[in-house]
């Protein structure tokens, strides 16, 4: 069974006398589970709404969203918060990390929501910053970090719940080449490991080349869906750890 | 999860500072004031429990403290009293208050009892002594005192006292009843007699009168019922009735208690308002943070659980520290005030746990709304916010 189905979905801005705006156009799409994939296309063409459809963070204007074959229409917001938490990890642009926790008490958060036991939850909140080589940073403050350390923070904050599908919206949008290139990687050996979904939105061809599926939208729809054989990974220095 | 909201409150503290402060203020004003009440209450049970003790019988226009010091009865009243079924013994007594100049005082005045020795031992068993002994029939030139009377006079069991420029000797000393008894004088009819001449010169001595009866009942008969036999028999009397003394009593700590109730409302929409402000600043500020939880997987209820916590956190923080600093007034205040022999507030659990709860409720409430509006908020529109 596909991990995410899309059958002729769409929304459609319309503010008041504001011509509409049909950020997502009738797109049709099926993503196998473990696919690593990017979406890219120029501003403006739907990505970050596709995402957020994908994820359950907003509601189609019509069409269909199935994720492992459940279909998200007509589900109240209580049904969708639930597959939220309990299917999908979202990677954000510019982290999202809450500035009050430490790296260690930001990556259990969905555990709480989950309700995991304490010490089951510790164990697997140690177990994800280790996946991102973050062990020696736990307790450390969002403001303590690098950008790179951050992002690596959110990712291990949106595998730790085993989520069959992670979903980022630019995840290297505000990193260097060199942390660009070291969350790839982590990313990419997740997926490995965990044989998890990973759809990526991405300006950076570089990114997009590590990938091996690259969609590309335009005016909402989907200009192209190429499969590819991904580069390979040279980051300059390894993340410490 | 305490420890974060703790955490969220400190990364704003001034803010924080802000809203706990004007919290602090209300609670303060709320305890001082709740000491005031119980303090009153605490009085007014004393007093009732002394003046429902009896029947009080006084000249018409008189009040509960006695007919005043120029309206009085011949003595051959007492024996009309005495004489309607139901009534035990009809006791002869006077009120003088201890200082004539006395005006106004915090609960019950000063007062001079001078009452029948030889048929009031019934009522005097009501009393109860700490120090010496209680007064018997034929006891002269003796006083039995109130234990804040005591206290301002300075007396000892054993030493005199002046009153009314006249020297007793001191008996007894009654325990504390922190009201009505403790500031009163007990003296026996006679030697009262005569201070009441001596204080009104014009009135031809020699002839026997009470300014006040009090009349006990008869084991098993109605206190009321009694009390309307003696108005319907007796002439020229207003008669008080245990019902009425209380009714009296508690219509002076009823006005009181409103302006009390009128300070809380203030301090409720003050604090609250404040409380409401912090958290729909603190919500709005966190927009993107909800959408960030939300996204995560944090349904409604626990968003809205989250942010409600924290408001009754900064309600209950707030009633804390300014129930402390009222009850730190209300001790160095009592102390300033011990030198005058006057208590002017008093310490309950209510007056303790009252605001406290008070102040938390009231944080609860003031962040529904905000808590309310952050929890349903649509994440894709929070996420969005900066
Ligand atoms: N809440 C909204 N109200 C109205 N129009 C919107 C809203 N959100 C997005 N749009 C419009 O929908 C279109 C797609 O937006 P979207 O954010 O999905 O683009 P994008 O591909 O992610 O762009 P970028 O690469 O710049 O992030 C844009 O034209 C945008 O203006
Ligand atoms: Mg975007």
């Amino acid at each position: 069974m596909a991990n995410v189905v899309l059958e002729n979905l769409a929304k459609i801005y319309a503010e008041g006398d504001t011509e509409e705006v049909r950020a997502v156009n009738g797109i049709n799409l099926s993503v196998e589970k473990g696919e690593f994939l990017a979406i890219v296309g120029p501003s403006g063409s739907g990505k970050s709404t596709l995402l957020n459809l994908i994820g359950c963070l907003d509601v189609p204007t019509s069409g269909h969203v199935f994720i492992d074959g459940v279909d998200t229409q007509g589900l109240n917001e209580k049904e969708l918060t639930r597959i939220r938490r309990e299917k999908v990890g979202f990677v954000f642009q510019d982290f999202n990390l809450l500035p009050v926790l430490n790296a260690f008490e930001n990556v259990i958060l969905p555990l709480r929501y989950l309700k995991v036991a304490g010490h089951e939850r510790e164990r697997r909140a140690k177990e994800a910053l280790d996946l991102v080589s973050l062990s020696n940073r736990s307790k450390s403050r969002p403001s303590q970090l690098s950008g790179g350390e951050r992002q690596r923070v959110a990712i291990a904050r949106a595998l730790i719940t085993n989520p069959s599908l992670v979903l980022a919206d630019e995840p290297t949008g505000e990193l260097d080449t060199v942390n660009t290139c070291r969350i790839i990687e982590v990313m990419r050996e997740l997926n490995d490991k965990l044989n998890q979904t990973f759809a990526i939105v991405t300006h950076d061809p570089m990114v997009a080349g590590y990938t091996r599926r690259i969609v590309t939208l335009r005016d909402g729809s989907v200009e192209s869906d190429l499969s590819q054989q991904p580069a390979d990974l040279h980051c300059d220095d390894k993340p410490s750890i | 999860m305490l420890k974060v909201i703790l955490r969220n409150m400190w990364r704003r503290k001034a803010r924080t500072f802000l809203t706990v402060f004007g919290i602090v203020v209300g609670i303060f004003a709320l305890t001082v004031l709740g000491g005031l009440s119980a303090r009153l209450t605490q009085q007014v049970k004393g007093a009732k429990s002394w003046f429902t003790n009896s029947i009080s019988i006084v000249p018409t226009g008189g009040s509960l403290f006695g007919g005043g010091e120029n309206q009085f009865f011949t003595l051959s009243k007492v024996q009309e009293v005495q004489n309607v079924p139901g009534v035990k013994e009809a006791i002869a007594g006077i009120g003088l208050l201890v200082k004539s100049s006395q005006t106004f005082s915090f609960g019950a005045p000063d007062l001079i009892i001078g009452l029948d020795l030889s048929r009031s031992q019934d009522l005097l068993k009501q009393l109860h002594v700490d120090k010496g002994r209680g007064l018997t029939s034929g006891d002269r030139g003796k006083v039995l005192l109130g234990s804040t009377l005591a206290n301002k006079l300075g007396a000892q069991v054993g030493g005199t006292v002046d009153l009314r420029g006249r020297q007793f000797e001191v008996v007894g000393i009654l325990q504390p009843t922190l009201a009505a008894p403790d500031t009163f004088a007990f003296v026996s009819y006679k030697d009262a007699l005569e201070l009441f001449f001596k204080a009104n010169p014009f009135i031809t001595r020699g002839q026997p009168i009470t300014s006040v009866i009090y009349a006990t009942w008869d084991k098993g008969a109605n206190p009321e019922v009694v009390s309307n036999r003696i108005s319907k028999q007796v002439s020229g009397v207003r008669v008080i009735s245990p019902k009425e003394a209380e009714k009296q009593i508690s219509q002076f700590s009823l006005i009181f208690n409103a302006i009390l109730f009128g300070i809380a409302f203030i301090a409720l929409v003050v604090g609250g308002l404040s409380i409401i402000n912090t958290m729909v600043m603190s919500v709005s500020e966190r927009t993107k943070e909800i959408g960030l939880k939300r996204a995560i997987g944090a349904d409604t209820r626990t968003i809205l659980g989250e942010y409600l916590l924290e408001s009754s956190v900064i309600g209950l923080l707030g009633g804390l520290i300014g129930m402390g600093v009222g009850l730190l007034a209300i001790l160095l205040l009592n102390d300033a005030t011990k030198s005058n022999n006057v208590t002017v507030f008093a310490i309950s659990w209510l007056v303790v746990v009252g605001p406290v709860i008070f102040a938390t409720v009231l944080g609860t409430l003031a962040g529904i709304f905000p808590a309310l509006r952050a929890s349903r908020l649509r994440p894709v529109e929070s996420l969005r916010e900066d």
